[in-house]
């Protein structure tokens, strides 16, 4: 018995370390295979997980590998903090999409990540009521309307006030303070996740129950819920350039995107930096890609569809 | 005394329900989910500080640092060599064909072929669910972990078996981290170690390694005394007695240790990719967030695969050197025979894999996600049309019936009271330690700002493990009495404490809405396959004499489970609690990301917004104390039962 495991594992040692070597001596396939050429150098796009980032960020992925033949990875992870900390060590180089408003203000102020400009989209966030709604109630869309149809919002989880779905967690929101300073007899639910939110639109207007949450644009759900536009309840415009003024009395202000990129691709001056700093598109083209994504397409075939059909604003971002 | 208890805790209870009553709506201690106290602004300006200072201070610099720095580069060896390209390279190494025969090679001559089969077959079912890369990350991210965690647990639990001293330090150590919900830990570690492969190896490890300790100390507490006293009195030093006897009779435990290590290592592939793990979490989050139902069940079974094979392959090892009937020369030489034969074979695997490439790469045909994810997401979404309306009914009764008036006791109550209730409960369950101990931790919730998040997600915990008991409880008793009934729900039960929480987090959402419930229902369904086999072998464990006189006796079968069977077994029905409790709370909480509130939303939004940082931390610290005082509680109820 203990003879026969000794040999056992005597026959094992050989073969795994055969194989080590075999695997450190062998000629392989990539002498074979030829990697890519080019200038340009090896980077990393962070992959923030909703629809519209994925379709920017794919884009920028496959101009780089296929224009400039660039050697790019893409990383999923959360926006904000722990993004500018991977861009800080060294892991992450782009982000394409960021909503943040300055919240990257102390990593850019010790040079740890660089702006690197407007994307071209334009963030818009507020808050909507179901379509559906906006149609039966017209004068639902005026936030001074709110509190007399908030019985119809009540749920098992509001308290006996009006369920008002808030924004994902990373995302702008001021809903507490825009329920308080209104006087609105709503209480605010943190619905946590995208996902959640398109549960609550989708269900509310295909089954006709009441439903007001957190919206923004440029995002997929405008074009599954063609007319959810209509449900856009206005709140009192307001001075956002003073703070108290524009604490929560107010809609969102609307929001140019920007890019950050790492303060490695920022000095390096590679093909890929100026391809980031020199992208610049449209909602519309992000819906366009990302509505091919939410149909099934893969982001590389979504990304690959756009870049064909629009090769002059390809070649513009390349210099060409 | 016996007589007494229940009196007390009705009273009590009542009580309290009273006194909530007349004191609603004072001293909630609630604030703004975006506002912060004192204390959690102080908290997120340290932890700033700590954010700016990690290329500066010397803690990082000679500490930190470096450690991330060797973990990084130990996983991206194993990486390079199974997973991503190698450097100047477009291949890993050993690419799928190699791995495949690798692995199939080293189960083979640890176990036995059948297994060996197997594991070839859920590898090539992962690379046909077009995960290969993702399952490659995964495995290597698990080595990695588990390498470590041996390499540190082993040494520390045999420690721990030789000195009652030793076991003594660490063992609350030991309980703290069963009890830390996943999510909890995770804010901490990437604030030093930063988002990576090395903050999501230490995660992991932080998981796995008690589980190690635990085992292997166990297994060298437990020997049979006389070999050992042989050795002793032959005069061996104890460094002989260890090495030559006692590591060598507990070995079969310490195999039985990393097998669990491994499992351990396994589960957090999901929950590590929040913090930045290569592999399958990745997928598995991501479809989360667009809510791709079938994407998160084609990764969800690639994480299913990957733990079968995990297990099996490690289980096996651990069984096969108990057969005591020496082999044959005849066998023996057979045996030789084939395992140079399937080496040969590994090694021209390898060989292929390196050299040809439709070997090294997945071939992209072989692909059957696209189908797969169809499948899933037809069946969820015909589920949730026809079952839409039951499922919200169900939602509104449990929240109007249960969840509503439990919540507004618990929230809505002065925090004075419901910290008299909890303290009370401690000390009609437990004894006078465990009070002050609930007391102390109770009174630290309240002082960190966050009681009224901590009464929400308290509510949504404890009406999850009420409903985990009830099915539990009713499902164990089933499977406890009979062996059919336990073999066809076992693939069920093991499959469901294998598939991350976040696969049907997603299915969820459709059937409940962004609510409350959703995380309930989330947290029910993660919790029962283990409350289910505690009481089953709780059940099983009760002796059949006492069944056989009670049958004798004349009794029902009705009669025999609840005036035999269950008051037998009612230490493990607690301690089946008490892991139900446990196994809630953790998900729970990730509740947070499909809206209900409570701690886990602030430890998700403490993650993405800096100005919350300090509130997400102490959130995470929170829902820890909300763990050690369940766990106190009722471990020292099921003490006191027994």
């Amino acid at each position: 018995m203990k003879s026969l495991f000794n040999r056992r594992s005597a026959v094992v040692t050989v073969v795994v370390s055969a194989a080590l070597i075999l695997s450190g001596c062998s000629k392989s396939v990539n002498d074979s295979a030829g990697g890519t050429s080019g200038d340009c150098g090896s980077w990393a796009i962070a992959m923030h997980a909703w629809g519209g980032y994925t379709a920017s960020a794919q884009v920028v992925a496959e101009v780089a590998k296929k224009e400039l033949g660039c050697t790019i990875t893409q990383t999923t992870l959360d926006e904000g903090p722990t993004t500018y900390d991977a861009m800080e060590a060294g892991t992450i180089d782009v982000v394409i999409e960021d909503w943040g408003g300055g919240r990257w203000q102390e990593w850019l102020d010790r040079g740890a990540i660089a702006d690197a400009g407007e994307n071209g989209n334009v963030g818009l966030i507020g808050m909507y009521v179901a379509p559906w709604m906006a149609a039966k109630y017209p004068d639902i869309t005026d936030s001074k309307n709110l509190n007399k149809y908030a019985d119809l919002f009540k749920t098992a989880d509001s308290g006996g006030k009006g369920a008002w779905f808030e924004g994902p967690a990373g995302y702008t929101t001021i809903g507490e303070k825009m329920v308080s300073a209104n006087k609105l007899n709503f209480k605010v639910i943190f619905s946590g996740s995208e996902a959640a939110l398109v549960d609550g639109f989708t269900k509310a207007e295909a089954n006709k129950t009441p439903f007001i949450g957190y919206a923004w644009q440029p995002w997929t759900l405008f074009a599954k819920i063609p007319n959810l536009e209509s449900g856009h309840v206005h709140f009192p415009a307001n001075d956002w350039t003073d703070p108290a003024l524009a604490s929560g009395l107010t809609d969102y202000p609307a929001t140019p995107l920007v890019k950050l990129i790492s303060k490695n691709l920022n000095d390096a001056n590679d093909p890929f930096t100026s391809l980031v700093k020199n992208f610049k598109w449209t909602n519309d083209d992000q819906n366009g890609v990302a509505a091919d994504l939410e149909g099934g397409m893969t982001a590389e075939a979504a990304a690959q569809k756009w870049i064909d059909a629009h090769a002059d604003i390809v070649a513009g971002w390349l210099g060409k | 005394m016996a007589l007494r208890k229940p009196y007390l805790l009705l009273g009590s209870v009542t009580l309290w329900i009273i006194l909530g009553h007349i004191l609603r709506g004072k001293n909630t201690l609630q604030i703004d989910t975006y506002e912060n106290t004192s204390f959690t602004s102080f908290v997120g300006k340290r932890a700033l500080e700590l954010r700016g200072n990690r290329s500066e201070s010397p803690a990082f610099i000679y500490f930190f640092n470096p450690i991330r720095g060797a973990i990084d580069g130990f996983v991206q060896v194993i990486r390079n060599l199974i997973a991503v390209p190698a450097p100047n390279s477009v291949i890993p190494i050993i690419g799928w064909l190699g791995v495949v025969a690798i692995i199939g090679f080293v189960v083979f001559a640890t176990s036995q072929w059948r297994t060996a089969l197997l594991s070839i077959s859920l590898l090539l079912a992962c690379g046909a669910l077009g995960m290969w890369q993702f399952t490659m990350d995964s495995i290597a991210m698990t080595l990695a972990a588990v390498l470590l965690s041996l390499a540190i647990g082993i040494p520390l639990g045999i420690w721990a078996g030789l000195s009652d001293k030793v076991l003594k330090i660490l063992t609350p150590f030991l309980d703290l981290a069963q009890i830390l919900p996943t999510l909890v830990y995770m804010a901490p570690i990437a604030l030093i170690f930063m988002i990576g492969a090395a903050s999501a190896t230490i995660a992991t490890m932080i998981y796995s390694i008690p589980i190690c300790i635990r085992i292997t100390s166990h297994a060298i507490r437990n020997l049979d005394r006389s070999p050992i006293e042989a050795a002793e009195s032959m005069g061996s030093t104890h460094k002989q007695t260890l090495i030559k006897v006692q590591i060598p009779m507990a070995k079969q435990m310490i195999v039985l240790g990393i097998n669990q290590t491994v499992m351990a290592a396994v589960s957090f592939v999901v929950v590590a990719a929040l913090i930045g793990a290569p592999g399958l979490g990745k997928p598995v989050i991501e479809a989360l967030i667009i809510r791709n139902v079938g994407q998160g069940f084609v990764a969800g079974f690639a994480v299913v695969f990957l733990a079968i094979l995990m297990d099996r392959s490690t289980s096996a090892a651990a069984k096969k050197q108990t057969t005591f009937v020496p082999p044959t020369e005849k066998e023996f030489k057979r045996k030789r025979f084939t395992l140079i034969g399937s080496g040969v074979v590994a090694l021209v695997g390898i060989f292929i894999s390196r050299t040809i490439l439709w070997a090294a790469v997945w071939p992209k045909e072989i692909d059957i996600s696209p189908q797969v994810e169809r499948i899933a997401n037809d069946a969820t979404s015909w589920i949730l049309d026809n079952l839409y309306i039951f499922t919200v009914g169900f939602k509104d009764f449990i929240s109007y019936a249960i969840l509503n008036p439990l919540e507004t006791q618990l929230s809505a109550s002065p925090w004075f009271v419901t910290v008299a209730m909890i303290v009370a409960l401690a000390l009609i369950i437990g004894d006078v330690r465990t009070g002050i101990l609930a007391f102390v931790l109770a009174m630290a919730i309240v002082v960190s700002g966050l009681w009224y998040e901590a009464m929400l997600t308290l509510t949504q915990t404890i009406v999850g493990c009420l409903l985990t008991m009830i099915i539990g409880i009713a499902l164990g008793i089933w499977t406890g009495r009979s062996d059919r009934v336990e073999k066809t729900l076992r693939p069920f039960l093991d499959a469901g404490q294998t598939l991350p929480a976040f696969v049907y987090l997603v299915p969820m959402l459709g059937l409940f809405g962004p609510t409350r419930f959703t995380a309930i229902a989330t947290g029910i369904v993660y919790a029962i396959p283990v409350v289910v086999k505690i009481v089953c072998e709780g059940i099983r464990a009760v002796p059949h004499s006492l069944i056989e006189a009670a049958t004798a006796a004349g009794s029902t079968t009705r009669q025999i489970i609840t005036k035999v069977q269950l008051p037998a077994a009612k230490k493990t029905i607690l301690l089946a609690t008490n892991q139900g409790l446990i196994y809630v709370l953790a998900v729970v909480v990730i509740g947070g990301f499909v809206g209900a509130g409570g701690l886990g939303y602030l430890v998700i939004v403490g993650n993405s917004k800096p100005e919350l940082q300090g509130k997400g931390l102490i959130a995470g610290a929170a829902i820890l104390l909300l763990g050690v005082i369940f766990d106190r509680i009722m471990q020292a109820g099921a003490r006191r039962s027994a």
